[in-house]
């Protein structure tokens, strides 16, 4: 073994390079733009290429040093193991605090360098330039992170000649190897308008053509955290053992907050588009979405907060924090010079129109991402100014956030049969008419199947509600269009929003109606639970290299036989319950095998969970990842409606000229 | 003929033959919400009130750890026992440990503030909206401007130069 490793070598000098790279990107930028030099601008492309090229790199370094076992590292004898299998050596690399840094930062990088090769054609557009010099900057903050604190090529003690592999929980389900890159892309993708946002800010070009740059970008950041999060929501139900899907864990929250404020400023984004309007508002909620993956990423890396999903502790969190402080004191600073420029030319002329509900879902979204927010930290503030440690669950997200939803879902149902401007009685009642008995539909059919509480049947009313105005406008929108009918932003909205109602009423099922029996079963024996027969088998003992599992076997319904497991991680000596789940349209049966178990036992403990529509949850999050991609496509341009009479040549000459 | 079917059927009347079976069907749904109906039901009810006390933020219900594995069990014996009620064995448990088990924060003294600060935030965020449509409304009935004017005037020209030629 050589006293340096060669991958931590090469691993380091390109983490150095990349930051060196950035540092470069930032100067010859902001050289080019003060001095007006084409060629300096037009080289700009080529150092986000170089940076991606150097984050790639370290990453590849990264990947081949757990590949061949190159104990020499600190971080290797950290999460690798000569035992874990090929695909789980493989996600290993973001399955603790530096690499995860590292996947990160080539996620970043490789969204630099798209964007790069996007407007390489522009780059002398000034707004352009700053961009790139701002999404430099962040690239740079993240190089250093991981060249200084979070050094994932560090080396490790003498003599080490194996690791314990990752953490059991990361490396007994396929989707170790989809949510974290997908969530990272999610997290880093709106880096994109928060750097158009800054430019736009330090140019003064205030007006939309930062938006409209931007606009597919942060839809598909929104797209990618939005899958990141279901999957991560699935992951979560297939391997924890206690059948949930969502616990409002802090972690959880740290990507649940950026999507909120994402969505927020996905609708109200419109309004500016249309209208001119909320000018300092959109650039807020940008700002703030970004500052909160900042914000995130420090809540699950600075070991401030106690998670399931939390790296452990490092030196990372004062960096981070240091971060998120810069980027909201210079965001303030640079809106409070732009003070009248950012003065919004128009006016709302009525709440009941397509831009009062905009308005009314942004102070929703707002107001649900304060509480979710406030939950996550207060545990911290009330130990840093009371001394005392205090635990906020889930109880206190429902109760706070069902209001929330349930007026999130009525807005969803009258949002889109509003007109810009004003809408008079008789509009509403021609376009609510059938939407509206969709939403009774709803409520008689969940009555019929014996639904209770006034919260679930409120969800399911509002949710027929809004799917009945949704499928009208997908309807009159085909009629017109044809097959056009569900593409571009408004229509792909509306697939969207199918998508958001189906998972609001699944999840809504799956927590009001969830039916739990434990049974202590003998060999042979057979329970019937929720009009199901469950036969207990007998217990077998699988094992391998990496752990040893003992599954019980239970048939169902006397067909096919579904086998939850506790497993004991040999290196870890950790023990976790794999459950086993029976899938279905209607219902899902989850089983787990509780308990300390041997296979010469004669009788387990088997607790059954009976959960309602848990298959739509993930029907649901397909559908708005389709509706996503549907949103993104051109749909039919319309004219900006203008602001004001008076004022709209003058605004429309001005705004054209920016962008 | 079909639109004025359409018509006829969206008038007020049928507005309020929905909302009349709104309220029967939340009715007949509300009344019948017993909550958790078996004391299996009622002990996995209580277990998602507490938290584990030796795991990283999760609750009884979540947790698969030991000390989570004692707490269901001293709930499943205090259900068994009929004498306290759902609240009561959460208090209990509670006092029973140094932590502060309770995933729901008090309503007194500074944890409080977690249940008042969202409630200001809308009051605020409301009273905001209202004051902000008041000055709307307001521009909106100033903003005739002299442009305006002159936009509306050679619009009507035109439309009754078109309507002479």
């Amino acid at each position: 073994m050589l006293a340096v490793s060669i991958n931590a070598a090469i691993g380091r000098g390109a983490i150095l390079l990349g930051l060196l790279t950035c540092l470069s990107g930032i100067a010859i930028t902001v050289a080019g733009i003060r001095k007006h030099d084409l060629r300096a601008l037009k080289s700009a492309p080529r150092y986000a290429y170089l940076a991606f090229g150097a984050a790639l790199l370290a990453f590849i370094m990264m990947e081949r040093a757990l590949i061949t076992r190159d104990f020499s590292m600190k971080y290797v004898q950290q999460v690798g193991s000569r035992d874990t299998p090929a695909l789980f050596n493989f996600t290993a690399v973001w399955s603790a605090l530096e690499g995860s840094i590292l996947l990160w930062l080539l996620a970043l990088t490789g969204l630099i360098a798209a964007v790069a090769r996007k407007f390489r054609a522009r780059v002398g557009d000034e707004l352009l330039a700053w961009a790139m010099v701002v999404l430099f900057v962040v690239g740079l903050f993240f190089f250093l992170l991981s060249f200084g604190p979070a050094n994932p090529f560090a080396m490790g003690a003498l003599g080490v000649n194996d690791g314990p592999g990752p953490n059991p929980l990361l490396q007994n389900h396929i989707l170790v190897l989809f949510h974290p890159p997908i969530l990272y892309i999610g997290y880093v993708g709106f880096t994109v308008p928060f750097a158009f946002a800054m430019a736009a800010l330090i140019t003064g070009r205030v007006g939309e053509g930062w938006l409209l740059e931007t606009r597919r970008w942060t839809l598909y950041a929104w797209g990618f955290l939005t899958v990141g999060i279901i999957l991560g929501s699935w992951w979560s139900y297939e391997v924890l053992g206690w059948s949930g899907v969502w616990a409002w864990d802090p972690v959880e929250n740290a990507s649940f907050l950026p999507w909120l404020t994402g969505t927020a400023y996905l609708h109200s984004v419109l309004v500016q588009e249309r209208r001119g309007m909320l000018r300092v508002w959109n650039l807020s909620l940008v700002i703030a979405t970004f500052s909160l993956t900042i914000l995130g990423t420090f809540l699950t890396r600075s070991g401030v907060i106690n998670s399931v999903h939390a790296f452990s502790a490092g030196s990372v969190g004062p960096w981070l924090l240091t971060f998120f402080a810069l980027v909201v004191v210079v965001a303030i600073i640079l809106i409070g010079r732009r003070g009248d420029e950012l003065r919004s030319p128009g006016a709302i002329d009525s709440p009941l129109s397509r831009e009062g509900a905009f308005l009314a879902n942004n102070v929703l979204f707002s107001i649900f991402a304060f509480v979710v927010l406030l939950g996550t930290v207060f545990p911290l503030i009330v130990e840093a100014l009371n001394n005392r440690r205090i635990v906020v669950g889930e109880p206190f997200f429902d109760r706070m956030t069902m209001p929330l939803g349930l007026t999130l879902l009525f807005l969803m149902a009258i949002a889109p049969v509003l007109p810009w401007r004003k809408a008079s009685q008789e509009v509403l009642r021609d376009r609510l008419f059938w939407p509206a008995w969709c939403g009774v539909g709803a409520l008689a059919l969940s009555v019929i199947v014996g639904a209770d509480g006034w919260a679930s049947l409120a969800a399911f009313a509002l949710g027929g509600f809004a799917a009945g105005a949704a499928l009208r406008q997908i309807a009159l929108a085909s009629r017109r269009q044809g097959w056009r009918g569900v593409v571009g932003r408004a229509n792909g909205g509306m697939v969207v929003h199918i998508g958001v109602i189906i998972i609001a009423v699944a999840f809504s099922a799956s927590s009001s109606y969830t039916r739990t029996q434990e049974f202590v079963m003998n060999v042979g024996e057979t329970v019937t639970f929720a009009d199901h027969t469950f036969t207990f088998e007998g217990l077998s003992l699988e094992s391998d290299d990496v752990k040893t599992s003992v599954k019980a076997a239970i048939r169902i319904d006397g067909d096919s036989v579904y086998s939850p497991a506790r497993s004991k991680y040999i290196k870890q000596g950790m023990d976790i319950g794999t459950p086993s789940v029976k899938t279905g349209f209607v219902n899902d049966l989850y089983i787990t095998l509780e308990g300390n178990v041997r296979t010469t036992d004669t009788e387990a403990r088997i607790k059954i969970f009976v959960k309602p529509l848990i298959m739509w949850l993930w029907i649901g999050g397909a559908l708005m990842a389709l509706g996503t991609v549907l949103a993104a496509f051109p749909g039919k341009r319309r004219q900006p409606t203008a602001p004001v009479s008076a004022d709209s040549v003058l605004t429309q000459s001005t705004t054209d000229e920016h962008v | 003929m079909t639109n004025l079917f359409n018509k006829k059927m969206k008038r007020w009347p049928a507005w309020v033959v929905m909302l009349f079976c709104v309220v029967a069907l939340m009715l007949i749904g509300t009344q019948r919400d017993s909550g958790p109906s078996t004391p299996q039901e009622r002990i996995e009810s209580i277990s998602q009130r507490l938290a584990c006390p030796t795991c990283d933020g999760e609750s009884v219900y979540e947790s698969r750890g030991a000390a989570s594995q004692a707490i269901r069990k001293e709930i499943a014996r205090q259900v068994a026992d009929g004498q306290l009620t759902d609240s009561q064995i959460v208090k209990a448990i509670d006092d029973s440990y140094t932590a502060d088990l309770k995933l729901v924060p008090g309503g007194t003294g500074f944890d409080a503030l977690i249940w008042i600060l969202p409630i200001v935030l809308l009051i605020v965020a409301i009273a905001g909206l209202v004051v902000v449509f008041r000055r709307w409304k307001a521009q909106g009935a100033l903003t005739a401007t002299d442009a305006d004017r002159e936009l509306v005037e050679s619009a009507l020209r035109q439309v009754s130069e078109n309507r002479d030629s």
